[in-house]
């Protein structure tokens, strides 16, 4: 279920940034809602999908 | 003591009078004005007619001074009753400038092929000789495998709609993007012409070298998986997902970089710069590789024995440093091909900034380097050999999107920041984020392909003139630091997200299901004893003595 919700993060954070060309025409605007875009993704990546890969890391398990 | 002050004043007086009086010395008269030059004489096809070659007697004795060879007789006529004419003349003037660019953009190809064979010794030397063989047939495989990918429909998906390509002589036959209407706006997302290099007319001279050239990036970046995964990955899974990346993951996101896409016409379309600029591929090529790499490695898991039960990160060392510094040379030499072929070209259309390109390149790279190694040094005490190979090849991925459009104070400048960029990313990956990467591959193609990518939108001096326009959009890339208002900016991050957001996921996806239906990992038995056997059939080192974990 993580790696689902983790996808979807990850991907919300790319429509995101394509919705701010539509949203505003301002450079400022498209700047603030990119870099929200980016934040996004990057939790996804990090605080959602390699959280689940950590939960069930080897090393945990004494595979190591 | 007055009498030196005197002296010294009297030394300063002369010295600032002496170029005022120069400056008062009479101007020379100018010259009388001159008659006006005769209109030049047009030539005409009785002048070329009479043109001197050099006599049949004389040719046949030899040539040693080079006097004789290449002359008006070599010029290819289309009626020999006629004899040569303007018409014969401007041929040849126009097929001698696109020679020089097919010859340049195949070489720099020639040169970027032989990159593997960098990749392959720098991923093999900084594993364990137990896993030699393997990370070695990986490395050697990948370009087979890569290339039929991309031969049967990888390259029709990333450059079957570019349209023309101006210094190859027009590439008319890719002209089929498959474009939806998005905010009113067209965003193209995948070429349709050039299947097997002969479907729509494409078995055409330019879209071979054009293919070629394409070819070889797209092979740097699935070399790059390799490397993260080594020592764990099974080998069939590698064939699947090499040939998945090869077809579909990095032919779309070239596409909207490079043949056409909508992240290319950000600028026509939305006003931002000059739309997504990457010269040679920081992103396209370098962070495609990365975030694959990042996806595969997390799937994967880290290598028996890298973590502790508490976590805490094993350094798990190179067999062989030697190796590992001498695929950094070569790799550095491959990317003399890398950016400066990206014109591809070397005459017409700004081409000649080839010198910058390759000059920028050698600088960033000499700065990752020295960057690297003295992070390493204040941090632990020691110029660590593998992370200041690793900081060259930072340097040039970075420099590889900015290449073509900074000069070189900043390319010492992006180097040098990729250099630490690296080292920091390298920690944080194998002790934050536990996610392990045996040659690093993750941070100096995934974290510096996307600090490439932004500095673009930084550092861009807008004194580049390819043909006078880039992406349609008139004039030169100009980055924050030289004057633009963000737009180019916000194209670059908007690059950025779409490797993170949309290929990342691509990718994360695809191997997923390897995962589920092949399996990615080798069996802990075969990690332990090592993949050379049990996967390949055969030691890389037969005579030396293993040790086996087992």
């Amino acid at each position: 279920m993580l790696i689902l919700v983790g996808l979807l993060v990850t991907l919300l954070g790319f429509l995101i940034s394509v919705l701010s060309l539509t949203l505003t025409s301002s450079v400022g605007g498209r700047l603030v809602l990119v870099l929200l875009g980016l934040a996004v993704s990057m939790f996804g990546i990090m605080g959602l999908l390699n959280r689940h890969y950590l939960k069930n890391a080897n090393w945990k398990k004494g595979v190591n | 003591m007055k009498t030196l002050n005197r002296l010294l004043l009297g030394l300063v007086m002369a010295c600032c009078l002496a170029p005022s009086g120069f400056s008062q010395t009479p101007a020379t008269p100018a010259p009388a004005a001159a008659a006006p030059a005769p209109a030049p004489k047009p030539i005409t096809d009785a002048d070329l007619a009479n043109a001197p070659v050099p006599a049949a007697d004389a040719r046949a004795k030899g040539d040693p001074d080079g006097s004789l060879t290449g002359t008006a007789s070599d010029i290819s006529v289309t009626d020999t009753k006629k004899g040569i004419t303007i018409g014969d003349l401007a041929n040849q003037v126009g097929q001698n400038k696109i020679a020089i660019n097919f010859v340049w953009t195949l070489v720099a190809g020639f040169l970027v092929m032989f990159m593997q064979a960098g990749f392959a010794i720098v991923e093999t030397g900084l594993c364990r000789a137990k896993n030699a063989n393997h990370t070695m047939m990986m490395n050697f495989m990948v370009y087979g495998v890569g290339m039929l990918a991309y031969w049967l429909i990888g390259f029709a998906i990333q450059m079957g709609g570019v349209g023309a390509v101006a210094n190859l002589g027009g590439t008319p036959v890719l002209n089929g993007e498959y474009t939806i209407t998005l905010f009113g706006k067209p965003f193209g997302l995948f070429g349709m012409n050039g299947l097997f290099l002969v479907h729509r007319g494409t078995y055409d001279v330019a879209v071979m070298v054009l293919f070629l050239f394409q070819m070889v990036f797209m092979d740097t970046t699935t070399t790059i998986v390799t490397g993260s995964a080594c020592e764990r990955w099974k080998y069939a899974a590698f064939i699947i997902s090499t040939f998945f990346l090869g077809a579909f993951t990095y032919p779309i996101f070239a596409n909207w970089a490079w043949g056409g896409g909508w992240l290319a016409n950000l600028g026509v379309n939305f006003g931002l710069g000059k739309g997504y600029c990457d010269f040679a591929g920081s992103g396209v090529v370098h962070s495609v590789g990365g975030v694959t790499a990042l996806a595969v490695s997390m799937i994967l898991g880290p290598r028996i024995g890298k973590y502790t039960r508490e976590g805490k990160s094993n350094a798990i060392l190179a067999h062989d440093i030697v190796i590992v510094l001498t695929g950094c040379f070569i790799l550095a030499f491959g990317w003399f091909g890398f950016n400066p072929g990206s014109t591809l070209g070397a005459s017409g259309n700004g081409a000649l900034r080839i010198g910058s390109i390759a000059t920028n390149t050698m600088l960033a790279g000499m700065a990752g380097s020295f960057g690297a190694m003295l992070y390493m040094w204040l941090r632990y005490g020691k110029p660590d050999a593998s992370m200041s190979g690793n900081g060259l090849l930072a340097g040039l991925v970075a420099i590889t999107a900015p290449s073509g459009f900074v000069n070189p104070v900043a390319s010492v400048i992006i180097g040098l920041i990729a250099g630490v960029l690296v080292c920091i990313s390298v920690e944080f990956i194998d002790r934050v984020l536990k996610v392990d990467d045996p040659v690093g591959a993750i941070s100096v193609h995934g974290a510096n392909g996307l600090w490439g990518v932004i500095s673009v939108g930084l550092f861009a001096d807008g004194k580049s003139n390819y043909g006078g326009s880039w992406n349609g959009v008139t004039g030169s890339v100009t980055g924050l630091f030289y004057g633009d208002n963000g737009g180019q900016l916000v194209a670059q991050l908007m690059g950025v997200v779409t490797l993170l957001g949309f290929v990342f996921s691509l990718s994360f996806v695809f191997n997923l299901l390897v995962d589920w239906f092949v399996g990615q990992r080798v069996s802990a038995k075969s990690e332990l004893q090592g993949l050379d056997l049990p996967e390949m059939g055969a030691l890389g080192y037969p005579e030396f003595e293993l040790k086996s974990e087992m």
